[in-house]
């Protein structure tokens, strides 16, 4: 077996499901025009989420999938509703609040589950050929985040997801139209926090699970937005695919910290070189 | 800014502050003051990049973390003399500020927050996964367990650690507060207020915002630096994304733009949360609760919404129409 396509194989189930989270992300950045700090923090809530139920012997994605999105949707429509809605015009709140927010659930989960890193046993992979292992959360976690991506791609193409992107383009014209713009946003908000959820909940057994896990993957969303922009699901899968290899690559080859200053490096080169940052936001009058 | 600040309640808390070490205090009570003085600094050097000049920065402890670790490197491993080491230290930080606006002076609103927090991510990481040095006698310095600071004292009494953060605190306040006022600091706050407007005024808006990081920068790291000699090490948590975080909680909770204010929330806020002895994620959960409060019924800024009750009540009561002409609209200046 040779370790090089291990990490490569690895970093595509990774990759591709980060790609529901980062889909999350630009769904927020697109309709309710807002950075969302605490991203990161609904992902980590979907990994304990999992570690919960598999420590009560449920260690099956899809149930820790479908109850970590239910719980972070209920949270996110709370906060999207009673926290960023209120906020969102004040250009110092936005960052800072969602920071608090993100702080506010990594602290949370510390005190209930301790600040040491958790694992979740998932039992054996199975071979593939050449001995190359292939996980079967992972596989799992790829195919329905690719099924739930493509999902959403109908959807914005088609008449239910109308709404979304008329208020992505033009929520004056939206609200013209007898459209709630404003329970529009918050149950996008929600929505997109369960996609991170369940990202979360589907990525756990592949690394530790610790209160602060959730910020690697909040940087590669926003690294993955300012390139792919919040229009194309396909280039958002691809983007966050190739994260996901770049991440695990680092990991393997030197540690798994240096993943996450990989990602930080990649976002500060982008935001110096790119200093318009994403278009939608650039166009805001702050 | 304001009217109550203006009369001669900080000096009577000043007095009182002063005269506490006096009343034989624990030394736990000693020890959280002491903390709260360099913290309530922080917070103000916070507030002349985030408040001031509107550069809302998440990674303030950059500069703080960066001098603390000069301090501990130059005087443990170096062997520098202590005051040189802390004039280094600053003078390093004021030079990552140079840096950090440089590169952030393009960005605006929510970008400027992201850029800082991944820089001082990037430099907690690596100073809190690498044991980089061994020092002498053979102990791996660094990581987790950090730095420490050679110090040509032992064990300084906790009362004279008190007084000299009480005037480190008083003359870094006093100077940011000049600062605030200067020429500079009214240039600063129209690029906040209106960055397009200010560059029509013939602004060199991007070497403002660099001169604001590097101000606030060297004041951080004047309070690193103290902070480090007052604990005796440099460690990771010094450039940790909480304690950033806690400086701009302090200065929404306090006033963004005042110094004052982020000063008094700082030190009331720390002595509160740090007098009940919870533990550290409790603190910081509380302080992410107060922040978030605060931001959502205060979405513009307390001072900006306190003011602005009390013109309405100054108007209603008939007393405020003639002044109120001459100030201009209520409200204004203050988000």
């Amino acid at each position: 077996m040779s370790p090089l396509s291990q990490v490569l194989l690895d970093g595509i189930f990774a990759g591709g499901t980060y790609a529901l989270m980062a889909a999350g992300m630009a769904l927020i950045l697109g309709v309710v025009k807002v950075i969302n700090l605490s991203h990161g923090a609904f992902f980590t809530l979907g990994a304990y989420v999992a570690y919960a139920l598999a420590e009560r012997g449920i260690a099956h994605p899809g149930a820790a999938a479908l109850l970590s999105a239910a719980i972070a949707f209920a949270f996110g429509v709370f906060l999207g509703k009673s926290f960023v809605n209120p906020i969102r015009s004040h250009p110092f709140a936005l960052p800072v609040g969602t920071l608090a927010c993100a702080l506010l659930f990594e602290q949370a989960a510390q005190m209930v589950w301790g600040p040491h890193p958790l694992s979740i046993e998932t039992g054996a992979p199975w071979v593939g050929p050449g001995g190359l292992l292939i996980r079967r959360w992972g596989a799992i976690a790829f195919l329905s985040s690719a099924a739930l991506l493509a999902g959403l791609k109908g959807l914005l193409a088609t008449r239910p997801g109308l709404p979304l992107r008329l208020i992505a383009e033009d929520e004056e014209i939206a609200g013209s139209l007898g459209m709630d713009v404003e329970a529009i946003r918050y149950l996008t908000f929600g929505g997109a926090c369960a996609m991170a959820a369940a990202a979360g909940a589907l990525l756990s057994p592949s690394g530790a699970v610790t209160p602060t896990m959730g910020r690697a993957p909040l940087i590669l969303s926003l690294v993955v937005v300012i390139v792919a922009g919040m229009d194309s699901i396909g280039a958002i899968f691809l983007l966050s695919i190739g994260l996901g290899i770049l991440g695990n690559a680092c990991a393997y080859l030197l540690s798994p910290q240096w993943s996450y200053v990989a990602l930080l490096a990649a976002v500060s080169l982008l935001l110096a070189a790119r200093p318009a940052g994403i278009v939608v936001l650039a166009g805001r009058s702050d | 800014m304001l009217p109550s600040f203006r009369g001669g309640w900080p000096a009577a808390g000043i007095g009182l502050l002063l005269l506490f070490p006096l009343s034989s205090p624990d030394a736990f009570f000693l020890d959280v003051f002491t903390t709260g003085f360099l913290l309530a600094a922080f917070a103000a050097s916070w507030d002349v990049v985030g408040g001031i000049a509107g550069q809302v920065t998440l990674g303030h402890a950059l500069p703080f973390g960066a001098a603390a670790y000069a301090c501990a490197l130059l005087t443990s491993l170096a062997g520098w003399p202590l005051p040189l080491a802390v004039a280094a230290a600053i003078l390093l930080a004021a030079a990552v500020g140079a840096g950090v606006g440089t590169l952030s002076a393009p960005l605006s609103g929510p970008f400027v927050a992201l850029l800082t927090l991944a820089l001082g991510e990037i430099a907690h990481e690596a100073a809190a996964g690498n044991t980089f040095f061994s020092g002498p006698g053979g102990y791996a310095w660094g990581g987790e367990g950090g730095i420490p600071v050679a110090l040509p004292w032992q064990d300084a009494p906790p009362f004279a650690s008190y007084y000299v953060a009480l005037c480190f605190l008083c003359l870094a306040s006093f100077a940011m507060l000049r600062f605030s006022r200067s020429g500079a600091g009214l240039i600063l706050r129209a690029v906040a207020g209106s960055p397009i407007t200010a560059q029509a005024s013939g602004v060199p808006i991007a070497r403002f915002k660099r001169l604001a990081f590097t101000v606030g920068s060297a004041f951080a790291g004047a309070t690193g630096a103290g902070f480090a000699i007052h604990v005796g090490r440099a460690t990771a948590t010094d450039l940790s994304l909480e304690l950033s975080f806690q400086a701009a909680t302090f200065a929404a909770v306090g006033g963004r733009g005042t110094i004052v204010g982020p000063v008094v929330a700082a030190l009331v806020l720390h002595v509160l949360f740090q007098g009940l002895s919870l533990p550290p994620a409790a603190r910081v959960l509380l302080y992410a609760l107060t922040l978030m409060v605060t931001l959502r019924f205060f979405p513009g800024g307390v001072v900006g919404t306190v003011r602005e009750a009390a013109w309405r009540v100054r108007w209603k009561n008939g007393t405020g129409s003639f002044r109120r002409r001459g100030r201009g609209r209520p409200g204004e200046g203050g988000s």
